[in-house]
């Protein structure tokens, strides 16, 4: 019944979608359905970018994998299956980092249209500032279980990614964790740490063993100090090396003298039910009545526990011999039995109810729930909405939401204009920019003189560096960084890619300059660095902001703005620094989910 | 001619359906590992929705499909590849889509529909869903009260140009695990069980030091405030606003002070206080429920009752006798804080209670077997869930595509006039798929293929007397009826791809039982992004 489809589209998109440069970042769930529709459609050129290899976890809806793929990059095999359906298409795919400087404004300028397919927010960030420093409209999408949703974020027609500060992942106090769990997910937590500290990269924020300078027991730590100290002087890893990963020792240190030593700081017990330290020998195989749970979703005895947490020491152990050092993973099952055996224990150890191994999974591996067909339908409209942007069409996009079921005003599918640009939003309105100069050449006084001040029209700039610590490099108090200021961008690792907070407290302005690499040649003549993007609208004179600021009586609008760059750079802290550990959440962002607030009709 | 082909050794399952698992739980996944779909015509939609339905792990499908293989099939389906042209299209399709999941068993059979209808209508019957796509209005028909007949879930999907169509047909859907959004807790401190008063009359507050006193679980805290609050107040609780204001103060006056006379730190009655609103409101039948209670399957029961209305009888005696006018005990508590082991007490004596509701529910349901002398297949796991899910028990009556084309609705017929003139009401594109298959029952081929012209004419025609045999009076754009010839009948993939997603989406819910489908009609407009869902 079908015919040549070509006439659908008009003629002039049809041309348009042949000339067209796609960048797909992501190949997971939307990544595979979105392939599949990008070739199926004649999108000629494609570029994905995706650093996972597949997992066992993923054939449930990841459609371009089969199981003897498993381990094999993700954007290779599904460029291999989309190529095996139209042979014509020219895709390259990266096995790489997004977040990698090879990636830079310039790489993101030759693409039409960016469409993320992505699992966490951190990435979702990066992608988000890319686009908005290349003006390359991006769609964003995300789903959860039955839910879904697209939209379109472009450059000063809509609301950018981080428009809507989300609520900072919840994090838990280091005492909390290390001395005082009075929650599940506190001896969840607590694990994966262990695991890092046994077998992975260790950490200091992530330390397993009592804390001492807990506020709490200030003044009373016990008669253990001195055996403790013994202990602290050698790493968690080279202790259990050293003993050979011997289940007995590691056990009893962990949950007998540990636990021993915690109780001897009296103060932490005085209006809490103190710990009881556990005895190897005298383990309990008491089991509730559990009768017709499937395997997994029964509770562990703590006998068994042990047993478990023996055996993955022994496996693990195995692993590391060459020195490796193993990420955590929740799709691992040695991985997730040692985080659940050693959860239930500490939970044990503390009245803390246990869960199943199922359940635990969910809490330590942050996991949504994902399936084939809420995907195929997101990746369906994220086409729909390429093909707009590619058109010329972009307004005529919708943020669309996918329901459970049809709302009281029998919409299934919710769909809705697109959101203006927050005013206050630092990201995209209150701008970033990207500056294409030579880092080695560039001094920071002349990146202050020259670009913040006289190119920007800044007056006292404070510039931050967004190397995971805040490092002002550039302070507006007299003095306070005058030893840096004959140092170049390359001393203080400030290369593609990175972004520099700028912030004017004077003129209460503030901007995120991203560094794109340019050598001599390839700037204009006898210039040292250009700027791309609208100069004019950011060059904003004193008076000027003053001026709007008193008009709209809306002084107080800055602070919130400074406020929310706070809460947003706090939790990009907070999240977890491997990318194994990452939320896997495939929503760009839960916030929006339920809401039908703006739908149209 | 037909064929299957038979699955190799499974990975581990468990571990392949994790993420899909925390969706719909083990139940639903055996429904589905035991599922046998079939699918009529291997279009893009209909194996983008086999796709999906593939992938989470069915248990077999069956393609039916007497095409061979074209070139625009090959076009816009990504399941059929260039050098299969000329064969088959189910048997191709059926081969690639197997590769998606090992665990699957995969059929095809080498018919069209029509011709295997005629001969063995019987074949249809044994499937739990059918799905069809590219149907004719003269077969549609006839499948679908067969269907409708047998009671198999019959799903009618089509992906025409910009506009996508979906519809439900089966006489009665049940549904025990809904799954609603933001549920209340099944608390009942409004009328608190013997068990529960017991267990806080038993702990005296007065008697606590601050370590205790803090670690109560709030449920306690509310309770022993509002047998407070009921000495004073005749015997009622909190229900106006001002009334829960001044219960929260008469909480808050609980709390221990130190030795300075400030406030201790007392997690458990911030929580009482956070939680007086919804804790307080007033244990009810739920309107749905009552509803299914009166329902005549529930009246009635027979030999051939399905276990769900034999549940439904058990939990309505059970409401009758011991739950003096309320359901069972759901037996969940909320987290809170609290000492391990006086939460653990606290939690055991809900779920004792929610036991003890399903052991009456038990007698109940072996009094409404005995009577009807059938053997009882129901297990106490099964009584449990859906003691637990009481509360949100769904029945979705559905009209059948009969009684849609033969006996439109009049209130329906009396809303379509005035909705099919609203530009922003995509109801008008049904009227326009309608005539479509009117068209092709008169001219064998779809509006636009050939003289696009004179179609225009021939489907303007086909409107007008549909509109005329429903006698209502209303005009369609022109536009509009130039914009369905310019489709041609055409299928475009990423509509397809929309549409099998949304499709499976609906395919599982029938099949999990679980979460609640659409009732009866789906239309989608990728044009404005918008769709509207109705009963037809
Ligand atoms: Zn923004």
């Amino acid at each position: 019944m079908a015919v040549n489809c070509a006439n659908l589209l008009p003629i002039e998109l049809c041309e348009k979608v042949k000339n067209s440069k796609v960048f797909m970042v992501g190949a997971g769930g939307i990544g595979c359905e979105l392939l599949k529709n990008l070739v199926l459609v004649g999108f000629p050129y494609i570029e994905i970018i995706d650093l996972d290899t597949i997992d066992v976890s993923n054939l449930n809806r990841q459609f371009l994998f089969r199981k003897e793929h498993v381990g094999k990059s993700k954007a290779e095999v599904a460029k291999e299956s989309a190529l095996k359906f139209n042979p014509n298409t020219k895709i390259i795919a990266y096995q790489d980092n997004i977040k990698s400087d090879k990636y830079d404004v310039d790489f993101f300028k030759k693409f039409n249209v960016v469409l993320n397919a992505l699992d966490n927010r951190s990435a979702r960030v990066h992608v988000n500032r890319m686009c908005l420093a290349a003006d390359i409209p991006l769609i964003e999408s995300g789903t959860a279980g039955y839910l879904g949703q697209t939209t379109l974020i472009k450059k000063n027609l809509s609301e950018c990614y981080e428009c809507t500060p989300v609520s900072g992942q919840k994090s838990y106090p280091g005492c909390t964790i290390r001395n005082t769990p009075s929650e599940l997910i506190h001896c969840i937590v607590w694990s994966k740490h262990l695991f890092n500290q046994l077998f992975g990269e260790a950490d200091a924020d992530e330390e397993v063993s009592p804390d001492t300078e807990d506020p709490e027991a200030a003044g009373d730590a016990g008669e253990a100090v001195q055996k403790n100290l013994d202990f602290e002087r050698v790493s968690t890893r080279k202790w259990a090396k050293e003993n050979d990963y011997n289940n007995l020792k590691v056990f009893t240190k962990l949950f007998h003298d540990d636990i021993k030593y915690l109780l001897s700081m009296t103060n932490l017990w005085t209006e809490r039910t103190p710990p009881k330290p556990l005895v190897i020998s005298e383990l309990s195989d008491t089991q509730d009545n559990q009768s017709n749970v499937i395997p997994d979703q029964r509770i562990w005895s703590i006998k068994e526990c042990f047993d478990k947490f023996s055996n993955c020491l022994k496996e693990l152990k195995e692993r590391i011999k060459d020195d490796e050092n193993l990420i955590w993973d929740k799709d691992d099952d040695i991985a997730m039995d040692f985080v659940t055996s050693a959860a239930c224990i500490r939970a044990h150890i503390f009245g803390i109810q246990r869960k199943s191994r199922f359940d635990i999974k969910s809490m330590a591996g942050n996991i949504i729930p994902a399936i084939a067909s809420t995907n195929a339908i997101i990746a369906g409209l994220v086409v729909l909405q390429a093909l707009k942007v590619v058109q010329g069409r972009a307004k005529d996009c919708r943020h669309i939401y996918m329901n459970l079921m049809p709302n009281p005003r029998n919409k299934l599918p919710v769909s809705g204009y697109l959101c203006e640009p927050n005013p206050k939003c630092y990201v995209c309105s209150k701008s970033s920019i990207a500056v294409r100069l030579a880092p080695e050449n560039i001094t920071l006084r002349f990146f202050q003189d020259k670009i913040l001040k006289s190119s920007l029209g800044m007056v006292a700039p404070d510039v931050e560096l967004d190397d995971g610590k805040g490092t002002i490099v550039i302070s507006s108090e007299e003095g306070e960084t005058t030893e840096n200021m004959d140092k170049t961008l390359s001393e203080f690792s400030i290369k593609n890619g990175s972004q520099l907070k700028c912030d004017d407290f004077l003129q209460r302005y503030e901007v995120t300059i991203v560094i794109a690499e340019a050598s001599k040649e390839d700037l204009p003549e006898d210039q040292e660095f250009e700027v791309v993007g609208d100069i004019e609208q950011l060059k904003s004179k004193k008076d000027d902001v003053q001026n709007e600021n008193g008009k709209n009586g809306k002084n107080e609008k800055d602070d919130t703005d400074f406020l929310e760059v706070i809460s947003d750079e706090e939790m990009e802290v907070s999240e977890p620094k491997k990318r194994k550990a990452e939320d896997d959440n495939e929503v760009p962002s839960g916030k929006r989910l339920k809401t039908d607030a703006i739908e149209i009709e | 001619m037909s064929g299957s082909i038979s699955p190799s050794k499974p990975v581990d399952k468990s571990n392949k359906y994790d993420r899909q698992l925390r969706l719909w739980g083990d139940q639903g996944q055996s429904k589905l590992e035991k599922a046998r779909i079939c699918l009529i015509n291997a279009t893009a939609t209909g194996t983008e929705i086999l796709k999906n339905l593939i992938l989470p792990g069915i248990g077999s499908f069956t393609i039916v499909d007497g095409h061979k293989v074209s070139g625009e099939d090959v076009g816009n389906n990504f399941f059929l590849e260039k050098s299969a042209i000329g064969k088959n299209r189910g048997q191709v399709a059926c081969e690639l889509l197997q590769e998606l999941n090992d665990d699957v068993l995969a059929n095809y059979v080498d018919e069209n529909v029509e011709d295997l209808f005629q001969v063995n209508a019987k074949f249809f019957s044994t499937f739990s869903v059918v799905i069809a796509t590219d149907l004719n209005e003269r077969t549609l028909l006839q499948i679908s009260s067969y269907l409708w007949s047998c009671k198999v879930p019959f799903l009618h999907c089509v992906s025409y140009g910009f506009i996508g169509y979906m519809r439900i047909a089966m006489p009665v859907h049940t549904v025990i695990e809904s799954h609603p959004d933001n549920a209340l807790d099944d608390l009942r401190l409004d009328r608190p069980f013997k068990e529960f008063r017991d267990l806080c009359d038993a702990c005296d507050l007065g008697k606590m030091n601050v370590k205790e006193h803090s670690h109560i679980p709030w449920l306690i805290v509310v309770y022993k405030y509002l047998e407070i609050w009921k000495n004073k107040n005749n015997g009622n609780i909190p229900k106006t606003y001002q009334e829960k204001q001044a219960f929260k103060k008469l909480i808050r006056s609980g709390i221990l002070l130190n030795k300075d006379g400030n406030p201790e730190m007392e997690e458990n009655f911030d929580e009482a206080i956070r939680n007086v609103n919804t804790a307080l409101s007033a244990t009810k039948m739920p309107d749905d429920v009552k509803h299914i209670f009166e329902d005549p399957e529930c009246i009635n029961i027979v030999n051939k009752s399905e276990p769900f209305w034999i549940l439904v009888r058990a939990v309505k005696e059970f409401v009758k006798s011991e739950g003096e006018g309320f359901l069972p005990l759901r037996g969940v508590i909320p987290d809170m804080t609290s000492d391990s082991d006086s939460f653990i007490r606290l939690q055991q004596v809900y779920r004792n209670k929610a036991s003890k509701d399903v052991e009456a529910v038990n007698k109940h349901l072996q009094n409404v077997v005995s009577n009807l002398s059938i053997p009882c297949i129901i297990s106490e796991a099964e009584i449990r869930n859906f003691c637990k899910n009481a509360a949100f028990l769904r029945v979705l009556r559905y009209r059948s595509i009969s009684e849609e084309y033969n006996s439109p609705s009049t209130i329906f017929l009396r809303q379509m006039a005035q909705r099919v003139e609203d530009e922003d009401d995509d109801l008008v594109y049904y009227v326009l798929l309608r005539a479509v298959s009117r068209y092709y029952l008169c001219y064998s081929n779809y509006p636009g293929i050939y003289e696009v012209e004179d179609d225009i004419m021939n489907l303007k025609s086909c409107v007008t007397r549909l509109l005329q045999q429903w006698k209502i009076t209303c005009s369609i754009k022109d536009d509009l009826i130039h914009e369905f010839c310019r489709y041609g009948a055409c299928e475009m993939h990423s509509i397809a791809a929309y549409m099998g997603g949304c499709a499976a989406q609906e395919a599982i819910k029938l099949i999990t039982g679980q979460y609640v489908p659409f009732n009866n009609t789906f239309i989608y407009n990728a044009m404005k992004q918008t769709s509207v869902t109705v009963e037809l």
